[in-house]
């Protein structure tokens, strides 16, 4: 898609379409990283990752996160 | 400590940040000591199952299970929701050994622990009645 640069004080900037920040999940103060290469032109804009240590099973960290997505109304309503 | 409690101490921070997100609750670590009496079982023993150990014999999960809700209930480590999070580690592990159990007697159980009464041998006792 095609975006103007606009001028935001002294600076220049790009407005993100919505549906664009939706697809991305970003909200405001959401961490993004900017990489240029300048030989082809271009600019790169992606989240930014966190690397899980080798020592940790990524699959496992899933299944936790999975677990509370599907128990959030019983494990919401426990009295802490 | 070993680099294994270390390193099961650093999954449940980080399981207890994503249900603090979850739920707009405090984050963080209260009592850090009290963070590594939850993982740190007698004879330099720790909760392995949570940390990719699938372990064959069903009395040695459920005594790491006891031990894991029992101080974590009776030494609230966490600055919040301590019981969820101890809730949500118990499903997870109970699902990952493809155990059977009934979630509302599960809840109704955690939620009602009086550790002044129910002793970690007692969790472990309950978890091999009720989970198969």
């Amino acid at each position: 898609m095609k975006r103007k640069i606009i001028r935001v004080g002294s600076s220049r900037g790009i407005l993100l379409p919505r549906e664009v920040t939706k697809a991305m999940g970003w909200e405001f103060g959401s961490q993004t990283e900017l990489t240029v290469d300048e030989k082809i032109k271009e600019v790169t804009l992606r989240t930014i990752k966190i690397d899980i240590p080798e020592e940790y099973n990524a699959e496992h960290l899933k299944e936790i996160e999975g677990t509370l997505e599907k128990f959030q109304e019983i494990l919401g309503g426990i009295d802490d | 400590m070993t680099n294994e409690h270390y390193k099961q101490i650093k999954l449940l921070c980080y399981v207890h940040w994503i249900v603090s997100q979850k739920f707009n609750s405090e984050a963080g670590v209260r009592d850090i000591i009290t963070l590594k009496e939850v993982v740190s079982m007698p004879g330099g023993g720790s909760l392995t199952c949570f940390t990719g150990d699938k372990l064959s014999n069903r009395k040695d999960l459920f005594t790491q299970l006891g031990w894991f809700v029992y101080y974590m209930i009776e030494g609230e480590p966490f600055n919040s929701r301590n019981k969820t999070l101890t809730s949500l580690m118990i499903i997870w592990v109970l699902n990952h050994y493809n155990l059977k159990y009934d979630t509302q007697n599960l809840m109704k159980f955690l939620e009602n622990i009086d550790t002044m009464k129910t002793g970690n041998s007692d969790i472990s006792s309950w978890f091999a009645n009720n989970c198969q």
